[in-house]
């Protein structure tokens, strides 16, 4: 029997690539599979894994598909494993904020399960409504703007269930809030692109819904301006939930201060009146250096803030890259990226999220020329004390610009870790690691 | 790692002495009977183990130094704070040495405006809030030891605090360290900024226990001090109320900074000993800490109030300036030391339950305590459902502190059974080890292993501690799979 008959007979569903069926529910990614399995069950998950090691077959996990150009491509796989059928709320005690997913779940769908009881899955991450998962998202680390109060998923996963390369099942961390037994290896899945374990189901904290919302728009005539305002906000008496800074080009295009040099974007949530007083803070330590003040409530501000979110991935680019700096470096940056002529034949857009030192530049550009704006973003992440990673890479550039930069003198450290969760490489470490 | 097939000799004993003494001068080692004796133990005195040296090293390069020493020795060695642990972490190991960091203890960098504090492991916690207090900036993990214990404890540990309900605990506010992994290479891992790319090996460092390394440099992020700080202070006849108001306030929309319940028993033990003015009759008092900006804090405030009337509150009163606040949580954070002054000797326990389980688990311990026949004090992180069961006993009376831990144990059985922890900020190290196997099955400790291998493939960094049972790098139907040196090793670069 073929290891790919045996695979297929581990499920009740599978779905063997090319057979003509059209429905089969996978996007167009860059590597290929002998056979997509859906396994419905965790123990269906490790047993699939259990002879995949054994046999040696490599496995791609994956399940909304909406982040496979996130990392380096994946070489053929024997078997790509989809968790779409792993798709409930497995637990939720409203009272202890607490709720237990798995993870084939849509992220936008468990949001809307807990929000029936007034509660809030706090990540915003790009791909939301397009069907990005709970298992994709934790693995890829995404977030969005409302990172910027509540953290990443990194701050908010309490404990996962998976399965190893070698077929065992584990449940580590917990179900409460607080739980320093043995190794935080929930958050080491946070980031790890599918390369250490397959997540069956995680748990998170929650937080309270706030009962009142709203975003204000401050566009800057110049970057000297905007960056004062910004460090005044810093300084203030202020908690936004989103503070995002958009240069010259998204301000227009995401029609936020159309013209406008600069333009910050708050948002505020808590109670009517603190929200309020606020925004009045805001107003005064900003009167003279903004251009323009607008406040909206929460549907006048949905579309922008919705292009936000899918920022960088949705602007059809050459390639996006994430950079993570020091709080002043990420705001810095939009002005550093602006003057600099290595940048000058390519568009260039940039967003910075200070709070929590993240740049997103997205580069659109030919060949050569975008070639050497990836160097420059690499070499000033570096100079910046920051770190990079690009995606999206179209494909004519995939050969020359690789999805990570450095990994500075952790890597020997992560490959360790690689080759004592997975040391036959069944889910594929190329996902991170370069060719040795 | 077989450290006790090495013969140690007292001519071994000496040449390793003095190979340390050119090392690191004399002023930082100890080796004489007496002055050893301080190291014996951590926070948690009945374990006592007297190591062969301790040093006292100044630098990054010295303690790399050390530990390479101890690779080619087989000795184990323990990274040591301030030695107030509280589940024998620092413990030493027998024929190892201890490492202690109280020499490293400088603010390296304060840059307010990237708001990182860049300290060394010696570090008092408290220093770090000192060092940006006047510019309006704050370190928020405030263990209730913050006036002695270390940063470096305080990441090995993980360690929380009364406000980190709404703050988190270490892990979120270390953003980088440097580390001396067990072969003595030297490594950072994140840095100043706030996020990073990769597996997140900071967040597998931070609450290891001193297993995985020693950490020789910490990137710490400072928060803005709130506008705005109101303490309320409830006082219930029972305490399951002051539970049901716990839950109810965090369902309501506010997360307070903390959330702080005590008992009857404690707080009669904190009104003999220090006089907080907490009524000797309630069932159970409880402090609310509500911080933010002024007029979130102004509305919060009205409405948490009602929410404790509508839960059986006897009594509600909010501070009115800041020496009455004092005096609120002066009783509280004398908790401890009050039991040692109503009780010769007592058993802080570390477990951790869902809130909605409150109720339940109060009246589970009250039982225990009364099939034991030992007094149980409770008072509790009550926003997080951290509990601190106090188990007081007579050193004296023979069989009674092993009545208590017995009882002690049996209290981590509950908490695990409504599915919380066997521990929630003191760490399990060598006291709880015995209790792993209640949260996690073998497998799951051997995934555990798998990190600490990938740090330790000798075994030599505080051995004997967390796990339960030893276990080398090489596990049955395990592959050993080769590991990576650092490059820097590899060209023979000495640290
Ligand atoms: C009265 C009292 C109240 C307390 N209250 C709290 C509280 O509210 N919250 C809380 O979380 N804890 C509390 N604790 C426990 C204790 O203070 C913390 O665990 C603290 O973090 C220990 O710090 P330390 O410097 O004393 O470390 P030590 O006790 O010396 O060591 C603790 C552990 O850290 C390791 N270690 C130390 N330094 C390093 C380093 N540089 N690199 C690697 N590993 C290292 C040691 O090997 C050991 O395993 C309390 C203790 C006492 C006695």
């Amino acid at each position: 029997m073929s290891h790919v008959t045996e695979l297929s007979r581990m499920v009740s569903n599978f779905h063997v690539p090319g057979s003509g069926d059209a429905d089969s529910g996978v996007p167009e990614f860059g590597f290929s599979s002998e056979v997509i399995l859906y396994p419905e069950t965790v123990e269906e998950i490790s047993r699939i894994l259990g002879f995949a090691s054994q046999k040696g077959i490599r496995v791609f996990p994956f399940a909304g598909g909406t982040k496979l150009f996130l990392g380096n491509p994946v070489g053929a796989v024997g078997a790509a494993l989809s968790l779409r059928r792993l798709g409930r709320v497995l637990f939720h005690e409203p009272s202890d904020m607490v709720s237990t997913v798995e993870c084939g779940m849509e992220v936008r769908e468990f949001q809307n399960a807990v929000g029936c009881e007034n509660q809030l899955f706090p990540v915003d991450p790009p791909g939301l409504n397009s069907g990005a998962t709970v298992g994709g998202l934790v693995s890829t680390n995404l977030c969005g703007p409302m990172s910027t109060r509540y953290g990443t998923c990194r701050e908010l996963i309490l404990g996962v269930r998976a399965v190893r390369a070698d077929g065992e099942i584990i449940n580590l961390g917990g179900k409460v809030v607080k739980n320093v037994a043995g190794y935080d290896i929930p958050k080491l899945m946070a980031g790890s692109l599918g390369t250490l374990c397959v997540l069956a189901e995680a748990t998170f904290r929650l937080y309270p819904r706030q009962p009142f919302s709203r975003t204000l728009v401050l566009g800057f005539d110049s970057h000297v301006s905007c960056s004062q305002a910004a460090g005044a906000i810093f300084a203030a008496d202020v908690v936004p939930t989103c503070f995002e800074i958009l240069d010259g080009r998204l301000s227009s295009e995401f029609a936020a201060a159309p013209g406008a040099k600069r333009s910050v974007l708050l948002k505020f949530d808590s109670f009517e009146e603190a929200v309020i007083e606020q925004i009045k803070q805001v107003r005064e330590i900003t009167s003279g250096k903004s251009a323009s003040f607008i406040e909206m409530g929460d549907e006048d501000s949905k579309e922008l803030w919705d292009s936000v979110r899918e920022f960088p991935f949705s602007s059809g680019a050459s390639f996006s890259s994430k950079l993570t700096l020091p709080v002043t470096a990420s705001v810095e940056i939009l002005s550093d990226i602006e003057s600099d002529p290595a940048l000058s034949g390519v568009t260039v857009r940039c967003l910075s999220r200070p709070a929590r030192g993240v740049a997103l530049v997205s580069v659109d550009g030919d060949g050569e020329e975008a070639v050497r704006a990836a160097r420059f973003l690499e070499n000033l992440a570096d100079s910046l004390g920051g770190r990079i990673m690009f995606s999206g890479i179209r494909r004519e550039l995939r050969e020359r610009i690789k999805a990570w930069g450095s990994f500075g003198e952790a890597l020997f450290l992560m490959k360790n870790i690689k080759r004592r969760f997975d040391p036959g490489d069944i889910l594929p470490g190329e996902k991170i690691f370069d060719a040795d | 790692m077989d450290s006790q097939a090495v013969k140690r000799t007292d001519g071994w004993k000496s040449r390793i002495a003095s190979e340390l003494v050119e090392m690191l001068g004399a002023g930082a080692v100890i080796s004489a009977d007496d002055e050893l004796i301080a190291y014996e133990s951590d926070g948690l005195t009945g374990y006592r183990v007297k190591p062969l040296f301790v040093v006292l090293p100044s630098s990054t390069a010295e303690v790399s130094q050390v530990v390479e020493l101890c690779n080619r020795e087989k000795i184990p060695f323990v990274p040591r704070g301030a030695g107030t642990g509280l589940s024998g972490g620092a413990l030493p190991s027998r024929e190892g040495i201890v490492i202690s960091l109280s020499r490293m203890n400088r603010i390296l960098d304060v840059d307010v405006p990237n708001r990182v504090v860049v300290v060394e492991p010696g570090v008092v916690n408290i220093s770090v809030t000192d060092a940006v207090s006047a510019e309006g900036f704050y370190y928020a993990p405030d263990p209730s030891s913050q006036i002695v214990c270390t940063i470096g404890g305080n990441v090995a540990e993980n360690s929380g605090g009364v406000h980190c309900l709404k703050y988190g605990v270490t892990t979120n506010h270390v953003l980088g360290v440097e580390m001396v992994l067990p072969d003595g290479a030297v490594v950072t891992l994140g840095g100043p900024a706030p996020e990073s790319l990769g597996y997140d090996l900071l967040s597998l460092v931070v609450g290891s226990e001193g297993l995985l390394g020693i950490v020789t440099k910490v990137f710490l992020r400072i928060i803005k001090k709130p506008q705005m700080v109101k303490t309320l202070f409830a006082s219930f006849e029972r305490i399951e109320d002051a539970g049901a108001s716990v839950s109810a306030i965090i369902s309501s929309g506010v997360i307070p900074a903390g959330m702080e319940i005590m008992d009857n028993l404690s707080i009669n033990a904190v009104e003999t000993t220090v006089g907080a003015g907490y009524p000797r009759d309630a069932g159970a008092i409880l402090l609310v800490e509500l911080d933010g900006p002024g007029a979130e804090v102004s509305a919060q405030v009205p409405a948490v109030s009602g929410i404790l009337r509508e839960n059986g509150a006897i009594e509600i009163k909010l501070a009115a300036d800041e020496s009455e606040r004092e005096l609120f949580w002066k009783g509280r954070k004398s908790a401890f030391a009050a039991m040692g002054k109503i009780s010769p000797g007592y058993y802080v326990q570390d477990g951790v339950i869902p809130r909605s389980t409150l109720a339940r688990v109060l009246g589970e311990i009250g039982e225990l305590g009364r099939r034991y026949g030992l007094r149980v004090a409770n008072v509790f992180h009550a926003g997080d459902g951290n509990l601190h069961p106090l188990v007081l006993y007579d050193p004296e009376v023979e069989g009674e502190s092993e009545k208590a831990e017995e009882l002690s144990g049996e209290i981590l059985r509950v908490c695990v059974e409504v599915g919380g922890s066997i521990t929630g900020e003191h760490g399990v190290g060598f006291d709880k080890k015995g209790f792993l196997p209640l949260m996690f099955s073998e497998q799951e400790i051997d995934t555990m292993n798998l990190v600490r291998c990938a740090f330790d493939e000798e075994g030599l960094c505080n051995p004997g501690k967390v796990f339960p049972t030893p276990r080398t790098c090489v596990e049955p139907g395990m592959k050993k799979p080769g590991s990576e040196t650092h490059p820097a090793r590899e060209m023979g670069e000495l640290f």
